[in-house]
C-alpha cells in the first residue's frame, strides 16, 4: 500500500462514506430513503420493469419455439432465466462494495475472460459472433457477456478512486488505457460486443468527472481514427483493417435497398416484419416474416423484429417504455446514492442496457449498423440472460446495501 | 481464422497492452497501484460540493441521453409501424404468398363429323428444381436414366425461358420405366419430380397439318403484346403453350383454356405451408371444323401420290387442293404438299428438325400452298375471261374465230411476232363455248386484243377478275393468306418504275392483255382464290366467304354453342345466257375435250363441270397444272380445285387429284386406267 488510510475524519464521499459508517457515525442525511420491511431490500422501480421484460421475453420466445423447432429450445431459455435469477440473488446478497478494492483483480479477470476464446482448445465457433464462444466441458458460453459486468466493476472501481473529479491528464489517460486493454482483446473476436464494452466503459469515465474538453478531444480522436479505418478499408491499395464483409455490415443500414448483400436482405426482411406489424401487430404466433424464415436469426439478433411483428406498435412502445423505466430508475438511484463507486456501477449498468437496446432495436429498424448484440432479457441464449439478470442483481445489491455496512 | 494468426494477434495485443500500461502508469511520480484499499482517494483537490456537482450534472446528462435514444427509437417505430405500415404489410404479404399455376388443356380440334384431328394426351414429364444443377452426381445419374447427355440436362436446368419458377422441365414424355425408377429412389434424386401434363396429340397423324397448324411455347413478342393489350386478350405467362400457326393460332382465344391459379402460403424456402384460394383450370373449348377428315385424307393421299411421282424426276414438285361447299363457303378439304407433322413441335421442336423444315431441299413443307402458294392460273381463268368479254360486248354468244395455231396482233399470219395456241395444229373455226372446252388460246388472244382497243372499258377483264375475288384475300379464317395479283396498267407502271425501268418498258402493252386473258403474264392466284371464284360460277351469284370453322362445341353433348356465321363476299349477277354458254363450255371440258379425260369422269354418277389449265411460270422451270371443277351440274354443291407446281399439264396431274376427291365425296373412286392426254 502506497498510501495509508488517513482516518475517518478526512475521508469524504464515495468509499470514505463507507468508512464513516464503519466508524459508527450516522449517515449524514443520506438521500436514499426507501421502504422498510420485507420489500425494503429490493429496488422495485428497477425490478418490476426488468421482471416484466423477462415475462415478455418468455412469451415471445414461446412463439419462436413453436415455429422454429430445432433452433429454439424453450426449456433451455427457461433454464437460462432460472440460472440468471440464481446469479442475481447471489449478486444481490453479495456486498458489491467489496469490488471497489479489487481493481487489479478485476483487470486481470476481464483480460483472462476476454482472452479465453483465443485459447486453442477452448474457443469454438458458433453463432454470428464467430470466435466468441468457449467450451469448458459440457458448458458452452460467450465469456464476453459476463465480462461486461466485470468491466463495469473494473471501470467503476478505477474511476471511483478519483472521487468524482479527474484533475490531471495523466489520470484521465490511465483510465482510458485501463479500458483499452480488454477492449483490444475483445475487438479481435467480436467487434460488436467490443463496441458495447467500449461505450459502457467510456460512459463510466465521462460520468466519473473527466473534464469536458478532454472528453470531447477523445471523442474527436475516436471519430477520426474510426473514419480513417473505414476509409482505408474501403480504398483499394490501403491496408484493409476491416474486412469487406465487416465494412458492409457496418454501412449497409444506410441504404439497404441499394445493396445486394445478404445483410441488406436480412435487414430489409426485418424492417418489413416490424413495419407490417402495424399498430396492434399480427398476434401471437402469426409472424409470417419472422417465423416463416424470411427474417434470419429471429430468435437472437433480430428478436425485436419477431416481437414487433407479433405485437405491433403498441407492444413495441410498451417494451421500450419498460426498458426506459428500468434504465432511468437505475440512473435515478445513481443520483441518490452517495458513494462514487456505487454511482458509477449503476451508471455502467444503465449505459450497458441503453447501448444494447439502442443497438439491438436500432439495427432491426435500420438506424444502426448490423451487429449481433443481444436485446437484454429477450434474446435467446443463456450467456446473455444470466449476465443481464446478474446486472439486475447488481443494481439490487446497490439498493440493498445502500445504508448498511459490508 | 487461422489459429496461428489468432495467437500472433493475441500476443501483439498483449504486448501493446503491456506497453500502454507501462507508459501510462509508469510515468506517475508514485508507483502505480490499482487498489487503494480503502485509503484516501487519489483526487484530493476540489471540494465535496464541486465533485458532487460534476457527478450530478453528468448523471442528468446521462438521463437526457437515455431519453433521447428512446425518443429516437420511438420516432422510428412510429414512422414504420404507423405511417408506413401498409407499405410494409404489402411487402410482407407478397413474401408469404405465391401463386401456383396449372396449365389448362387446350380445346380439341374436330372435323365436321366430330372426328378428332387434334386432341390432348397425358404426358409424363420429369421436372427438377434449378439447384439440382449444383449436384454433379445427380445430374449425371438423371442424364443416364433419361438417356440425355449430362450437358443437355444441365442446360435444361439452367433454362429460364419458362420463367424463374423453381421447377425446370428436364424431359417430356418419359417412359414408365424412368418414372418408376425415380419414384423408387427418391433419396437418389432429391428435387426431381414427375408431373403429368397434357400435350397436343394428333390421332390422324399429319392430316390437315397446314390447316390446324401447331402449338409452341409463347414467344417473347406474344408475351409482350399480351401484356400491352387492352385486357381483352389472353394474358399469357412465360411458358404457356399457344397456337403458332393455322387454326391453332387463328382460334387461339377459343382453344386456349383458363389456367388454374392457386394462392399458397410459403415460407422463406418456398415450401408451401398453407393453401389459400383456388381457381380450377378450365379447359379450352373444342372447335369443330368444316373439314371432312375423309375427304381431306383422300385429297392429301392423292396429292402426295401425284406430286411424289413428279418429284421423282429432277425438279421438285408441290401442290395443293381445295374442296368447298359452294352453297355456304365451308371448306371440306384443304391440302398442301409437301407437308409436315405437327407432332414434332410438341414439347419444343429440336433445332435440327426445324432446320429440316426450313430447308430449300425439302421444298418448304411449312408453306400452306392452298392459301399462300401464288401461281399464274393459266387456262382455268378462261371462264372468267369469257364472262368479261360477254359482259363488255367484246364477244357475243354467236361470235366465232379461226385458230390456225399461230396468232398475230395484226392478223397477218406471216408476221414473225405472234403467239401460239397451245394446240399448234390449230382449232379451226371456233366459237366461245368451244373456245373454253378446247381451251383455244387464239379465242382469248382476240378477246384480250378487243379489250385493248375497247373505248368504254379497256380494263374490263381485270374488273371481272377482281369481281370474282382475284387479287385480294378471300378472308378465310387462317393466318398467312396471300392476295395474288391482277395486273393492270397502273400496277405495271408503279411496279416497273420502282425497279427503274424506262417509261416505255413500264407502259401496258396489248400483248399483256392477251397474256392475262389466258391466265399468264404477271397474274398470280392461289388455289383457294380459284376455288372461291368457281363457287361463284357454280352458284351463278352469291360468293360465300370460304371458311374452316364450323362452330364451337358445347361442353356437354355434340351440339354447337357458337356457329360460324356464313357471309357472302359479293353477289355476282351474270346474264343467264352467258352462264349457260360458259357452263356448256365447262361441261365440254369434262366430257368432250378428250376421250381419255372423259373416261375418268363418266364413271362418276354426277355431271361435273370443269376446266383444265397449264400455266408457264416466269420464276421456275416447271409448269403449274390446274384443274378446277364443280358438281353436280344441275344444282352445284361441291367446288374442287387443285394445282400442281412442277407439272407438265394440268390434265395429267391436278385432274387426278380432283377426281380422287370426288371419288371420296360420292363414294365412286376412279376406275379408269386410261392415261389422260396432254391437253390444256
Amino acid at each position: 500500500m502506497a498510501r495509508e488510510m488517513t482516518g475517518p475524519g478526512t475521508a469524504r464521499g464515495g468509499i470514505s462514506s463507507i468508512a464513516q459508517r464503519v466508524a459508527g457515525q450516522p449517515s449524514q442525511g443520506g438521500k436514499v430513503g426507501g421502504r422498510q420491511g420485507p420489500l425494503g431490500r429490493v429496488y422495485l422501480s428497477q425490478l418490476i420493469p426488468a421482471l416484466l421484460i423477462v415475462l415478455i421475453g418468455v412469451i415471445n420466445m414461446w412463439s419462436c419455439a413453436l415455429a422454429l423447432e430445432g433452433e429454439v429450445n424453450f426449456t433451455s431459455h427457461l433454464a437460462g432465466i432460472a440460472l440468471g435469477f440464481a446469479a442475481a440473488v447471489v449478486v444481490w446478497r453479495y456486498d458489491y462494495r467489496n469490488l471497489s478494492n479489487l481493481t487489479t483483480a478485476l483487470f486481470v479477470l476481464s483480460c483472462v475472460m476476454l482472452a479465453l476464446p483465443l485459447v486453442p482448445g477452448l474457443g469454438v465457433e458458433g453463432g454470428l459472433g464467430g470466435l466468441g464462444w468457449v467450451r469448458i466441458g459440457p458448458l458452452r458460453f460467450q465469456p464476453s457477456e459476463p465480462s461486461k459486468l466485470v468491466v463495469i466493476a473494473l471501470m467503476a472501481s478505477a474511476c471511483a478512486q478519483y472521487n468524482g473529479k479527474i484533475e490531471t491528464f495523466a489520470d484521465y489517460a490511465r483510465l482510458c488505457g485501463t479500458l483499452l486493454v480488454p477492449l483490444l482483446l475483445i475487438m479481435v473476436t467480436d467487434l460488436g460486443t467490443g463496441l458495447m464494452i467500449f461505450f459502457t466503459g467510456a460512459t463510466i469515465i465521462i460520468c466519473s468527472g473527466a473534464p469536458r474538453t478532454w472528453v470531447l478531444a477523445t471523442i474527436a480522436l475516436i471519430v477520426g481514427v474510426s473514419a480513417l479505418v473505414v476509409i482505408t478499408s474501403s480504398i483499394d491499395g490501403l491496408p484493409h483493417i476491416l474486412k469487406p464483409y465487416q465494412l458492409t455490415r457496418l454501412t449497409v443500414f444506410l441504404d439497404p435497398e441499394g445493396s445486394s448483400s445478404e445483410d441488406a436482405y436480412n435487414l430489409i426482411q426485418a424492417m418489413i416484419a416490424i413495419g407490417s406489424g402495424g399498430l396492434l401487430g399480427k398476434g401471437f404466433g402469426n409472424a409470417s416474416q419472422s417465423l416463416l424464415g424470411f427474417v434470419p436469426e429471429s430468435q437472437t439478433d433480430f428478436i425485436f423484429a419477431t416481437y414487433a411483428e407479433q405485437f405491433g406498435f403498441v407492444g413495441s412502445v410498451l417494451l421500450l417504455a419498460l426498458y426506459a423505466w428500468m434504465i432511468l430508475a437505475t440512473v435515478f438511484l445513481a443520483m441518490r446514492v452517495e458513494s462514487t463507486f456505487s454511482k458509477l456501477v449503476l451508471v455502467g449498468c444503465a449505459a450497458m442496457w441503453t447501448f444494447q437496446v439502442l443497438e439491438s432495436v436500432g439495427m432491426c429498424i435500420g438506424i444502426m449498423p448490423i451487429t449481433g448484440i443481444p436485446l437484454p432479457f429477450m434474446t435467446y441464449g443463456s450467456s446473455s440472460m444470466v449476465t443481464q439478470l446478474a446486472a439486475v442483481g447488481l443494481v439490487q445489491s446497490v439498493w440493498r446495501h445502500r445504508q448498511k455496512v459490508a | 481464422m487461422d489459429l496461428s494468426v489468432v495467437i500472433v494477434i493475441v500476443c501483439a495485443v498483449l504486448a501493446v497492452a503491456l506497453i500502454v500500461v507501462f507508459i501510462v502508469f509508469g510515468r506517475s511520480e508514485a508507483a502505480f497501484t490499482f487498489d487503494i484499499g480503502g485509503s484516501a482517494p487519489r483526487a484530493s483537490g476540489g471540494s465535496d460540493s464541486s465533485s458532487d456537482k460534476t457527478l450530478s450534472s453528468r448523471l442528468v446528462g446521462l438521463s437526457v441521453a437515455v431519453g433521447a435514444i428512446f425518443a429516437a427509437l420511438f420516432a422510428r417505430l412510429w414512422s414504420m409501424q404507423l405511417v408506413s405500415a401498409d407499405e410494409y404489410a404489402e411487402r410482407a404479404e407478397s413474401n408469404r404468398t405465391s401463386t401456383v399455376y396449372t396449365q389448362a388443356p387446350r380445346g380439341r380440334i374436330l372435323d365436321r363429323n366430330g372426328k378428332e384431328i387434334v386432341t390432348n394426351r397425358a404426358s409424363l414429364t420429369v421436372s427438377a428444381q434449378s439447384d439440382v444443377v449444383d449436384d454433379e452426381v445427380e445430374v449425371q445419374l438423371l442424364a443416364n436414366l433419361i438417356g440425355m447427355p449430362a450437358q443437355a440436362v444441365r442446360r435444361k436446368l439452367q433454362d429460364t425461358s419458362a420463367g424463374y419458377q423453381s421447377l425446370r422441365t428436364v424431359s417430356v414424355d418419359v417412359s414408365r420405366r424412368v418414372v418408376a425408377y425415380i419414384g423408387e429412389h427418391p433419396d437418389v434424386f432429391p428435387g426431381v419430380t414427375i408431373e403429368e401434363r397434357t400435350q397436343r396429340s394428333y390421332p390422324l397423324g399429319s392430316l390437315a397439318a397446314h390447316v390446324v397448324g401447331y402449338t409452341g411455347t409463347v414467344t417473347a413478342e406474344q408475351l409482350e403484346s399480351s401484356a400491352s393489350g387492352d385486357g381483352t386478350q389472353i394474358g399469357y405467362r412465360s411458358g404457356d403453350v399457344v397456337g403458332q400457326t393455322g387454326i391453332e393460332l387463328q382460334y387461339e382465344s377459343v382453344l386456349q383454356g383458363v389456367r388454374g391459379e392457386q394462392l399458397v402460403y410459403v415460407n422463406a424456402h418456398g415450401d408451401v405451408v398453407g393453401l389459400s384460394t383456388t381457381i380450377e383450370p378450365q379447359r379450352g373449348s373444342d372447335l369443330v371444323l368444316t373439314i371432312d377428315a375423309d375427304i381431306q385424307a383422300a385429297a392429301e393421299a392423292s396429292l402426295k401420290r401425284i406430286v411424289d411421282d413428279l418429284a421423282s424426276e429432277e425438279k421438285p414438285a408441290s401442290g395443293s387442293a381445295v374442296a368447298i361447299d359452294c352453297t355456304n363457303g365451308e371448306i371440306l378439304a384443304m391440302a398442301s404438299y409437301p407437308t409436315f407433322s405437327p407432332s414434332v413441335f410438341v414439347g419444343g421442336i429440336s433445332a435440327s428438325d426445324w432446320e429440316d423444315l426450313q430447308a430449300e431441299s425439302a421444298n418448304y413443307p411449312m408453306l400452306n400452298r392452298a392459301i399462300a402458294g401464288q401461281y399464274p392460273p393459266g387456262s382455268v381463268i378462261k371462264p372468267l375471261t369469257a364472262f368479261a368479254a360477254l359482259d363488255n360486248g367484246i364477244a357475243t354468244p354467236s361470235s366465232s374465230w379461226v385458230c390456225t395455231g399461230w396468232w398475230t396482233w395484226s392478223g397477218n399470219q406471216s408476221d414473225q411476232a405472234g403467239m401460239k395456241c397451245w394446240q399448234e395444229s390449230g382449232h379451226g373455226g371456233i366459237n366461245l363455248a368451244d373456245g373454253i372446252t378446247f381451251s383455244c388460246d387464239v379465242v382469248f388472244y382476240e378477246i384480250g386484243k378487243g379489250f385493248y382497243y375497247s373505248k368504254d372499258n379497256p380494263e374490263g377483264m381485270q374488273e371481272t377478275f377482281r369481281e370474282y375475288g382475284l387479287g385480294q384475300k378471300t378472308g378465310v379464317d387462317l393466318p398467312g393468306e396471300e392476295a395474288g395479283r391482277v395486273p393492270d396498267a397502273a400496277w405495271k407502271w408503279e411496279y416497273f418504275k420502282s425497279l427503274g425501268y424506262s417509261d416505255e418498258d413500264a407502259t401496258w402493252q396489248g400483248g399483256e392483255n392477251c397474256n392475262i386473258a389466258i391466265g399468264q403474264g404477271d397474274m398470280l392466284v392461289t388455289s383457294l382464290q380459284m376455288a372461291a371464284a368457281y363457287c361463284s360460277i357454280a352458284t351463278g351469284g352469291p360468293m360465300w366467304r370460304p371458311h374452316l370453322m364450323r362452330g364451337v362445341r358445347a361442353r356437354i353433348g355434340d351440339g354447337l354453342v357458337s356457329e360460324y356465321r356464313c357471309e357472302t363476299l359479293r353477289d355476282i349477277e351474270e346474264d343467264e345466257t352467258y352462264r349457260q354458254l360458259v357452263d356448256s363450255g365447262l361441261e365440254g371440258v369434262t366430257y368432250r375435250e378428250s376421250a381419255s379425260q372423259a373416261s375418268h369422269w363418266t364413271n362418276l354418277d354426277v355431271t361435273v363441270l370443269s376446266k383444265t389449265g397449264t400455266a408457264e411460270q416466269q420464276s421456275s422451270e416447271g409448269n403449274v397444272g390446274w384443274f378446277c371443277s364443280f358438281a353436280p351440274a344441275e344444282d352445284p354443291k361441291y367446288v374442287v380445285c387443285a394445282n400442281v407446281d412442277g407439272a407438265d399439264w394440268g390434265a395429267t396431274t391436278a385432274m387426278y387429284v380432283v377426281r380422287d376427291i370426288y371419288g371420296q365425296i360420292y363414294g365412286q373412286p376412279d376406275t379408269s386406267t386410261a392415261a389422260s392426254e396432254s391437253a390444256d
